[in-house]
């Protein structure tokens, strides 16, 4: 049966799929071949344009939507303050909040380092924020599971 | 005098031609390639031994015995030929001795994990034949040549060889099974290992590895001072060892203390001037620093607990911060200085291999050291879980570098430094700190208990006990009905650390004395094993065996169980007693004195329950049920106990009040107990075993009787005390005989521990004479009517209150009822000679064994 709840979660997840699989998409399809194809100038522009995009994408819609559909979706579950600290459901969730916030600060990180023109740091970040990101799709993956039994 | 080294190693031998011109051809770089390959089965085994339903030591013998021993073998052989300018050994010679060694380290570790006694055996003597003929080969080269100013060398590899020799021997004495000496040889085993053949190997090296590494100079200061180490170290080790072995705390204290000096002596000449840089650099001087850290921690804590007893718990957590922040980073520290040179051909070649290396190494590096206390300060889940995971993803990540460029060599001899551009910087440290980030995440999201589920319970649920001592588990075999849910309640009365595990891979944590941990086995269908997975304790006989009574879930014990009539065949009343058999004399002596000391030892005899059936029970003072004291009120009662068994026991005087938190509290094996108490009021009080399932301890024999008089009680012809219990046939704690307890279902009933016994050796009495019987009821469930056959009481005395006095003339009482733990006596005179029975009057408990007789004779 398809409800306001089923939208809500459609939205969630697919916030999720556009933000992850932006990330890798980027990181694995669009950037290699960039690499090779592009002379340093050229690259240096199309990088920080796909960037841009991603980034205006994140705030105006990704962030707003996941956080109003992740709160109301919560606040369905029953996921009260206290409810977060407790092991199994809360904790897991709580966790998940938590990874969700590190790849924010990551994805901060590459904006920064890749605006003072430190490739290593930001390259570094932005992998470290991929890889969170998949761990916060795992985590929610078993948050579906445990709510299942 | 300065000089810098070089450490490329010399030019191949003509064998080695066609294939790479490189320094020490392809069996140097394959062999470093098999010490790559070991850190991998390290990190594999590390990650997945749960699943693979290994014990964890597998994973550390990999890295100790596997990847660190294959890279001291390799590395010490081309230091000592590059810097002592001695003939090093025909590549084919190496390769023949480096694969017996490894063929020898995988006999001896699948040996021990499946638990095949001569695999091990043949594997330990292998390795110790290796190690022998190591040091007698480098004893030889510093005796043949002019080793010069790096002999030292020698020296150091020669002992560390030695300490291995030792090592194997241990380790497979461990592996055979050393009962008693298990404790002491594995202290051993671990320090000669880590201290001798790891610590002394890659002390002696840094004196020429550290300069390398940092780019400075070795000075004659150092070389001095790498000499005057040497004996420093080796007389500390040898010492500890010793002090071990004997059990002696202060000498092992001693020798660490002088462990840690040589370890200053190390580090003294070779601190930095400056600020250190560079990835090997970094590593070596953070793993000398856990080295000295770990030999302190040892002795500290040693010197603290004052007893060798604490060494297994101990080395519980200075084996990890050796094996982790001390063997595990030297190794990487090391192979980042040293694969460049093995690798490539030139500087280019060697500045590109060194960059991809170094690839990530402050976030590894990082990674790696955090996780040391992580794993080693016995921190709440899922701290530890997470510091495996950070030193396994620090250890993992280098060696997935490390093969990128060691394979290639290995394969086609040359560096594939050409096809792809170089991935861009910061690749691996983000590729880590994701991980990072998403392992510390998922261990802490699936840390706790999960809520409460419903667990569906098919069949019966079982909940047995189960304790580790003495390198045995016990019980050592536990039947349960096909489909019951077996829960194991696991104790370690051990003064070393036990766990156990399933052969599914559930188990508790490790535990150290006294600490129990509950095992869910689940719903049983087929037969299981389980394990102690603490090294080599499977091996030396912690083992346990699960069996499924197929199909006999349904069937009650004894077909009239449902009356509690539970006659049990073999248990035949009328039967002769043992030969020998003394029965318990129920004569109560009058009290003297007002101070009562005793010494009560808790032990496991084997006792007459029933005539002709002996069964081992644990008693108080090796009787069952234990003495019977006496005494007045206000009384002063010293009791020492002391428990001589293999498990935790302990006692509870109802005669005494007292606040029970220390006094009552479960003795482990060999501890000693002083329990005072001052008879406040009068009663004929229980005492029994306070340690849980008390039903147990009760129903095994730990109970006795503690008589105060009432004030004013009047002499008697004759007094008697009668303790009543269950009798439950069957090996103390046995599944059989915990399911008897627990459904409340005894074999029999008797007073004072055997079934019928005053059936026969009847107590006597004469006419006209005044007998009161004392009686008291321990239990552990049922309640007793006492009753004497054919006579009547005029004194009845229950649980501090007189019911009837013989001045109550006009009444008289025929049972004197008590339920568990209650107590009080009877007064009667019998009126004219014959055979009076007396007896539980619940006629089921008189009809098993609660039965007896007073012969009385006419009074001269």
């Amino acid at each position: 049966m398809i409800d306001i709840w089923t939208i809500l979660r459609f939205l969630h997840v697919l916030g999720a799929i556009v933000w992850v699989g932006g990330q890798l998409t980027i990181t694995v399809v669009v950037l290699p071949p960039v690499r090779r194809a592009l002379a340093a100038a050229d690259r240096a522009d199309v990088l920080r344009a796909v960037g841009k995009r991603f980034a205006i994408i994140t705030f105006t819609t990704f962030l707003p939507v996941q956080l109003t559909t992740g709160i109301l979706l919560a606040g369905r579950h029953g996921v009260t303050w206290a409810s977060l600290l407790q092991p199994g459901y809360g904790r897991m969730l709580a966790t998940k909040l938590l990874l969700f916030a590190v790849v924010m600060a990551a994805a901060s990180v590459h904006g920064v380092a890749q605006a003072k023109g430190q490739p290593g740091t930001a390259r570094a970040a932005s992998i470290t924020a991929l890889i969170g990101s998949l761990g916060v799709v795992l985590l929610a993956t078993g948050l579906v599971e445990g709510s299942a039994s | 005098m300065t000089q810098f080294v070089d450490l490329a190693p010399p030019p191949a031998r003509a064998e080695g031609a066609g294939r790479r011109p490189g320094p020490r051809g392809p069996v140097f770089v394959w062999a470093n390639v098999v010490v790559l390959g070991w850190l991998t089965v390290a990190v594999g085994l590390l990650a997945a031994h749960q699943l693979l339903g290994l014990p964890g030591w597998v994973a550390l013998h990999a890295l100790l015995l596997g990847a660190a021993t294959n890279a001291i073998v390799i590395w010490s052989e081309h230091f000592v030929v590059t810097l002592c300018r001695v003939p090093g050994p025909p590549p084919r010679r190496l390769a023949l001795g480096l694969t017996a060694l490894n063929l020898f380290v995988v006999t001896t570790i699948v040996g021990v994990t499946i638990d095949i006694t001569a695999l091990a055996g043949v594997g330990g003597t292998g390795v110790a034949a290796i190690a022998a003929v190591h040091t007698v080969h480098l004893l030889r080269l510093r005796k043949a040549s002019l080793p010069g100013r790096f002999g030292y060398l020698i020296g150091f590899y020669a002992a560390a060889s030695a300490a291995l020799v030792a090592v194997a021997v241990l380790g497979a004495g461990l592996a055979i099974g050393a009962a008693d000496w298990y404790a002491r040889l594995w202290a051993a085993h671990v320090h000669l290992a880590l201290l001798g053949w790891i610590g002394l190997s890659v002390l002696g090296t840094l004196f020429t590895l550290w300069p390398t590494t940092t780019g400075t100079r070795i000075t004659a200061g150092g070389l001095k001072a790498a000499r005057r180490a040497l004996p420093t170290l080796t007389a500390g080790l040898l010492l500890a060892v010793g002090g071990m072995l004997t059990a002696n705390v202060w000498v092992t204290v001693a020798g660490l203390a002088c462990y840690a000096a040589g370890t200053v002596l190390v580090i003294v000449p070779l601190r930095p001037a400056g600020r250190i840089s560079g990835p090997a650099a970094w590593m070596l001087a953070a793993a000398t620093g856990w080295v000295a850290i770990a030999v302190l921690l040892d002795a500290t804590r040693l010197v603290l607990a004052g007893s060798v007893d604490a060494l297994p718990e101990i080395v519980g957590t200075v084996m990890p911060v050796l094996a982790v922040g001390f063997t595990a980073q030297v190794l990487v520290g090391a192979l980042t200085q040293l694969l460049p040179v093995v690798l490539g051909r030139g500087p280019a070649e060697h500045k590109a291999v060194a960059g991809i290396l170094a690839r990530g190494w402050q976030l590894r590096t990082v990674a790696a050291n955090v996780a040391v206390p992580l794993v080693a300060a016995g921190l709440p889940e899922p701290l530890p879980r997470i510091g495996w995971a950070l030193a396994g993803l620090s250890a993992a990540t280098f060696v997935t570098l490390a093969l990128r460029v060691a394979v290639p060599v290995a394969r086609r001899g040359a560096l594939d430094l050409e096809p792809g551009p170089q991935p861009p910087r910061g690749t691996t440290t983000g590729v880590l700190a994701g991980l990072i980030v998403v392992v510390v995440a998922t261990a802490l999201a699936t840390s706790g208990r999960n809520s409460p589920a419903p667990t569906t319970v098919s069949g019966a649920e079982h909940t047995v006990e189960v304790t580790l001592g003495g390198m045995r588990i016990l019980p050592g075999t536990i039947d349960v009905p096909a489909g019951s849910r077996l829960v194991l309640r696991v104790t370690n009365q051990d003064a070393m650390v036990h766990d156990l595990r399933l052969d599914t891979g559930e188990h508790t944590p490790r535990l150290a004395r006294g600490e129990t941990a509950l095992l869910d086995v689940g719903p049983v269908s087929g037969d299981r094993q389980a394990w102690c997975d603490v090294a080599g304790h499977r091996a030396a006989g912690m083992k346990l065996s699960i069996r499924v009574q197929g199909g006999h879930q349904h069937t009650p014990a004894t077909p009239d169980s449902e009356n509690g009539t539970a006659a049990v065949p073999g248990l035949d009343l009328a039967a002769d007693p043992s030969p020998g058999w003394v029965p318990r004399d129920a004569t109560l002596a009058p009290s003297t004195g007002t101070v009562h000391r005793i010494e009560l030892r808790v032990g496991e005899r084997d006792v007459e329950v029933a005539p002709g059936r002996r069964e081992r029970r644990w008693t108080f003072g090796g009787t069952t049920p234990g003495p019977t004291l006496r005494g007045k009120v206000g009384d002063r009662f010293e009791i020492t106990l002391v428990n001589d068994t293999a498990m935790g026991h302990g006692i509870d005087f109802h005669a005494g009040a007292l606040a029970p938190d220390g006094p009552m509290r479960t003795l482990a094996p060999g501890e000693r107990l002083v329990y005072r108490f001052t008879a406040q009021r009068a009663g004929a009080w229980l005492y029994h075993c306070s340690t849980m399932p008390m039903s147990q301890h009760i129903a095994n024999g730990m109970y006795g009787a503690v008589i105060i008089d009432p004030p004013g009680l009047p002499a008697v012809d004759r007094e008697y005390v009668l303790v009543g219990s269950q009798l439950y046939l069957g090996d103390p704690g046995s599944d059989s005989q915990v399911a008897k307890i627990r459904a409340g279902q005894p074999d029999g009933w008797m007073f004072n521990g055997t079934a019928a016994q005053y059936d026969h050796a009847p107590l006597v009495a004469r006419t006209r004479e005044r007998v009161r019987i004392w009686v008291v009821n321990a239990g552990p469930g049922d309640t007793t009517s006492f009753h004497v056959v054919g006579a009547q009481f005029d004194t009845l005395y229950k649980e501090g209150g007189w019911l009837l006095r013989p001045t109550d003339t006009a009444g008289g009482a025929q049972a004197l009822d008590l339920a568990p733990a209650q107590g009080g006596f009877v007064e009667l005179t019998f009126p004219e000679p014959g055979h009076y029975p007396f007896v539980d009057h619940d006629m089921r408990h008189a009809e098993n064994g609660a039965h007896g007789s007073i012969t009385v004779t006419e009074h001269p």
